[in-house]
């Protein structure tokens, strides 16, 4: 390899990490000078909030917690995904199908999903149940409508190719429409994950037994600031692990995809 | 082989009315036989290509295979697109092997023979590649070679190098030739292009426009094997050549009332 081959291989594999590592820096530097300089009481600064992590991350109950929210999280993520997928490919693929969802859609997308959670609760109690259910419910809309988009932009040459195979209606949903709408779904997907962040903690926000949410919440009625800064970081952490895996399991499932440019992924 | 009969296409439009996009097409394509369309931009050359393929149902009329009415797609009429329409999340060699496959067959034995056609089609070594890592010209190599797999009877090429350069162009046309030349299929080829259809075809079809109509069918009484560097000094291939020019060049009618 000659040396500027190597220089430019450095530069692209250390580039992609460096700058999100500097923002980093510079916002815990920035939170701390702030913390310092013009201290009031509510804000504790970046290093005593770190200082707190091992403290929550090594108690036992907490970490139970934290990986209670995560299953929660997992177990929604994935019901909604078993049924927003198909529903959303039948919708782009027949007429019928999406006139009829649609109107539903419509009325569902702008309500605030944790907003429902006290009515939810009426109905399944504070459980498991009622926060799974806020979680598949903030899931499942843009899964459904990036399904949608994809099936409806799926090729009509690409399903006769397949229909002069002798393939038949039901095997063109799965085995084409299906994977030529690959992307257009991972792009919902990746929606889905920030929402069932958001919707699982604030479900554990209004119904107080368990989870990330919980620990969050009741430090801060109790004023203890550096649980609360200290469990902010993370959640954060955990987003953006779960999105790096996320994009990890795209680039396997879709490195035969043409690059897109998307509002909510872009490719660095 | 393949009968026409009296097939007519009309759209529906946008907000009511009706488009008369074929009318009356009558044509028989014998068994074996390389039959060119030939006309201008939107004369319905692709519409009769659908229609005869079952992708779209005529309005009036009616297609014979074989003796058996035609009600939709099936393997014995192979289309190829000018869009390609390559299954993109599936190698060269997925792709090429996926009708075998779909027809039943084991998948080393599905894969043996797509290799082999893939060797044929000048793509040897790009097997494991994707749809999007290869040139136009590739892509519509393996989408000849995807539709030959299953072995249609009839093959149904929409402009299928109309996308492509000169050069690519005048090979594929020659690696056509060579192929068909081997087996002999029956095939119906849309192209707007005159020399092409001179140089490929037994017959020439032309259609002229609104409403898509044939207006001559033309003979091309040219000796096979044809070599395009022989033919091009052929007093009896460019008289071909401006013959059917001349036809298709008439100024286009305007829609009518
Ligand atoms: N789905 C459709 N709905 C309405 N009108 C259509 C539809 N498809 C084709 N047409 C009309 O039918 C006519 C023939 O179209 P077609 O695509 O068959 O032409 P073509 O000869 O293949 O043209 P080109 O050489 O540009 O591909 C056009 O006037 C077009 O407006
Ligand atoms: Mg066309």
């Amino acid at each position: 390899m000659t040396a500027a081959a190597l220089a430019t291989r450095t530069r692209a594999t250390l580039l992609p990490g460096l700058p999100p590592l500097l923002a980093c820096l510079a916002l815990l530097l920035a939170w701390q000078l702030y913390a310092r300089t013009l201290s009031m009481g509510g804000i504790p600064d970046a290093l005593s909030t770190i200082r707190e992590l091992p403290a929550i991350l090594g108690d036992r109950e907490s970490l139970a917690d934290i990986l209670d929210s995560i299953r929660r999280m997992a177990i929604g993520f994935a019901i909604a995904l078993a049924f927003s997928v198909p529903l959303g490919l039948f919708m782009g693929r027949s007429r019928t199908v999406a006139a009829m969802v649609n109107p539903l859609l419509m009325i569902t997308y702008p309500v605030p999903k944790a907003a429902l959670m006290p009515i939810i609760m009426l109905w399944f109690g504070v459980g498991d149940a009622s926060k799974l259910l806020v979680i598949v419910l903030g899931v499942s809309l843009p899964v459904i409508y990036h399904a949608y988009q994809g099936a409806r932009a799926v090729e009509e040459k690409m399903l006769w190719s397949a229909r002069a195979m002798g393939m038949s209606g039901p095997a063109r949903l799965a085995r084409i429409v299906l994977p030529a709408s690959l992307p257009e779904i991972l792009v919902g997907c990746r929606t889905g994950i920030v929402l069932a962040l958001i919707t699982m903690i604030t479900s554990e926000m209004i119904a107080r037994q368990t989870g990330a949410g919980n620990i969050l919440f009741n430090a801060l009625d109790m004023a203890q600031y550096e649980t609360v800064y200290a469990m902010i970081l993370v959640i954060s952490a955990l987003g953006i692990v779960l999105d790096m895996l996320f994009e990890y399991v795209r680039g396997l499932l879709t490195g035969w995809a043409e690059p897109r440019h998307d509002l909510l992924a872009p490719s660095l | 082989m393949i009968a026409i009969s009296g097939v007519t296409k009309t759209f529906q439009r946008r907000g009511g009315g009706t488009h008369l996009a074929i009318d009356s097409i009558d044509l028989q394509v014998a068994e074996g036989e390389f039959v060119s369309i030939l006309g201008p931009s939107g004369c319905g050359k692709s519409t009769l290509l659908y229609i005869v393929g079952g992708f779209v149902p005529p309005s009036r009329g009616s297609i014979t295979v074989s003796g058996r009415p035609v009600t939709g797609p099936g393997p014995d009429r192979g289309p190829v697109f000018q869009e390609f329409a390559l299954f993109p999340w599936k190698t060269v060699l997925g792709n090429v092997a996926y009708g075998l496959r779909e027809a039943g067959m084991r998948k080393r034995e599905a894969e043996r023979q797509a290799e082999a056609l893939i060797a044929r089609v000048g793509l040897k070594g790009y097997e494991s590649f994707y749809p999007k890592e290869l040139s136009g010209g590739m892509k519509q190599r393996v989408a000849i070679a995807r539709t030959l797999a299953y072995n249609p009877a009839i093959l149904l090429m929409d402009e299928p190098f109309g996308a492509l350069d000169a050069h690519t162009r005048v090979r594929l046309q020659n690696e056509l030739l060579e192929l068909w030349e081997r087996d002999r299929k029956t095939v119906l080829f849309v192209t707007h292009a005159v020399d092409e259809a001179v140089f490929l075809s037994d017959r020439v079809v032309v259609m002229s426009r609104q409403p898509g109509r044939i207006k001559a069918i033309v003979d091309i009484d040219l000796p096979r094997p044809r070599h395009r560097d022989e033919l091009l000094l052929q007093s009896r291939y460019q008289h071909l050549v401006i013959e059917l020019e001349r036809m298709i060049e008439d100024p286009p009618e305007e829609i009518r009332p």
